[in-house]
């Protein structure tokens, strides 16, 4: 992906639903109808704000079959690195955006039997769209949906147009928590299970998962990390022939793309493994943070993914 | 015609126990149940609780087959249920795995035949290659599929096969279909008709 295949879009709708998520809705800037997509498909949208430029993967949380707007939310990020930032503070109705072709890498199982959702806090989203597919009836799911505090449940009132037995909510405030154990325990055979939110939660949800027996192919996550910040390094590009300064703030890919090199990619968040690259040379160690490549990988150092990873090294050289 | 090096052939290997597992379903014809024992015994050295959670179907054949049921007996399996042959089987695992949960491992040892059918209903569940194993114990007769006909001849051990349902003479390639859990058969003297091949005995 690079930015020569971004569509313009025009902000059409902003919407503060919950005090830390906004919900934007956007427009083709030429007001045609948007690329089609599936449920769990994210996009990412570019920002280019005032110093740097942000390029932020979030969910489409709108129906699939309506293309004529496409909607995310924005959760407010404390830790900011400054793009959910940029959304909350300088994005305004009628402010023009781009964004990168939507992407699917959590899609619904197309065989199962039963879907079980498990969503905390904005990890809601991609459920939303998928939950369009699903209200048709023909494959039975459940979806427990747990945040801080009934303030915090964002789009509760489009769950609520559903049928409610199939939602469960859990609020934080009144000590209300999923019971793990007794949700996959005694699930049929051909249910997936597909979780979004937190790590805590997604971390919880595999355990448990393992712990019963479910094998891996049957139990789904998405997480997008934000890049860490981390101590400042240097890279050399062996094919571009071209050193490279990481700053603590900026991700090794911003970095790398800043300094006018493409590298492919397709989620920004350690997820999809599109933008892996080969490391040739290390004096140091890399410090992993994506969720793609194994931990024996990991451990080997030869190749990184540039979008969340980071080094702390002497020397770095990888085959870009 | 291709007749052999075709990938969608399918590859056993022996059966080893999954504790990683919470439930384990075994099914055996005959032999098969020297496999399913040494998976028993697998368990009991790795994960002894496996084995209460352990449901078997099986048929017995050979006339060994009652040392085979005894030592099943003794070894403390959760349920265990004996058929008369392979399809009262496999009507039983259709209504087993319904009432089934996650967590679950099949185990098959047996013919080709009888494994490929309960594959059959296992995708039907859903169930994945993580959640089953088997193994190849028996004959290697085959469940021939006319492409012509759509009728499935069963154990065949003929390198050439006249179809049960429309008397073509079909040549048994190793084309492996999983839906339809047979071989496919394709009309052997349509170019020049009545030449046949010998007819050889090789899946035996």
């Amino acid at each position: 992906m690079n930015d020569a295949q971004t569509l313009a879009v025009e902000v059409a709708a902003i919407e503060q639903v919950t005090p830390l998520i906004k919900h934007f809705t956007l427009t083709s800037a030429d007001g045609g109808a948007l690329p089609a997509f599936s449920g769990g498909s994210h996009i990412i949208v570019v920002m280019r704000g005032a110093l740097r430029m942000h390029r932020n993967p979030y969910s489409l949380l709108s129906s699939p079959h309506q293309l004529d707007a496409y909607e995310i939310g924005v959760r407010r990020m404390e830790e900011s690195r400054g793009g959910s930032h940029f959304m909350h503070d300088q994005v305004r109705v009628g402010s023009r955006l781009e964004i990168a072709h939507p992407v699917n890498l959590f899609g619904l199982d197309k065989i199962a039997r039963k879907h079980v959702l498990i969503a905390g806090g904005i990890g809601i989203t991609p459920f939303l769209a998928q939950l369009e597919d699903l209200h048709d009836g023909t494959v039975p799911y459940e979806l427990h949906y747990s945040v801080r505090s009934p303030e915090h449940a964002a789009f509760l009132n489009r769950l609520r147009e559903r049928e409610d037995d199939k939602v469960r909510m859990y609020y934080d405030s009144e000590t209300q928590a999923v019971d793990f154990d007794g949700l996959l325990s005694n699930q049929p055979l051909g249910t997936h299970v597909y979780v979004c939110g937190p790590a805590g939660l997604i971390n919880r949800v595999i355990t448990t998962a393992k712990s019963c027996g479910w094998p891996d192919s049957h139990v789904h996550w998405e997480q997008f990390s934000a890049p860490p910040v981390g101590d400042a390094f240097d890279v050399f590009l062996a094919r571009a022939k071209l050193t490279v300064h990481v700053p603590p703030d900026q991700s090794l890919l911003e970095s790398i793309e800043a300094a006018g090199v493409e590298v492919p990619y397709l989620c920004r968040g350690g997820v999809c493994g599109f933008c892996q690259t080969r490391v040739l040379e290390l004096d140091g160690e890399l410090l992993h943070n994506d969720h793609f490549l194994s931990d024996a990988d990991k451990a080997r150092g030869k190749n990184i993914m540039p979008c969340v990873s980071r080094a702390r090294c002497k020397n770095l050289v990888l085959d870009l | 015609m291709l007749i052999t090096g075709i990938k969608s052939k399918p590859v056993y290997a022996p059966l080893r126990a999954d504790v990683g597992g919470r439930y384990h379903l075994m099914l055996g014809i005959g032999p098969g149940g020297i496999a399913l024992l040494r998976v028993l015994a697998e368990m009991r050295e790795s994960a002894p609780q496996a084995i209460a959670n352990a449901r078997l179907l099986f048929v017995p054949e050979a006339a060994d087959a009652t040392d085979t049921v005894e030592q099943f007996k003794q070894i403390g399996l959760g349920s265990m249920s004996l058929f008369d042959d392979g399809a009262s089987l496999l009507d039983t695992f259709r209504t087993v795995l319904a009432e089934s949960f996650m967590g679950t491992r099949l185990y098959v040892a047996g013919p080709e035949s009888f494994i490929g059918l309960a594959m059959k209903i296992a995708l039907e569940f859903d169930l994945n290659k993580d959640e089953i194993r088997a193994e190849e114990i028996g004959t290697l007769a085959r469940r021939v599929y006319c492409v012509h006909c759509r009728t499935a001849t069963e154990e065949v051990r003929t390198n050439i096969v006249r179809c049960t349902g429309c008397a073509r003479w079909l040549l048994v390639r190793d084309h492996y279909s999983r839906r339809l859990a047979a071989y496919m058969g394709v009309m052997v003297d349509a170019e020049a008709p009545g030449e046949l091949p010998p007819l050889k005995e090789i899946y035996l």
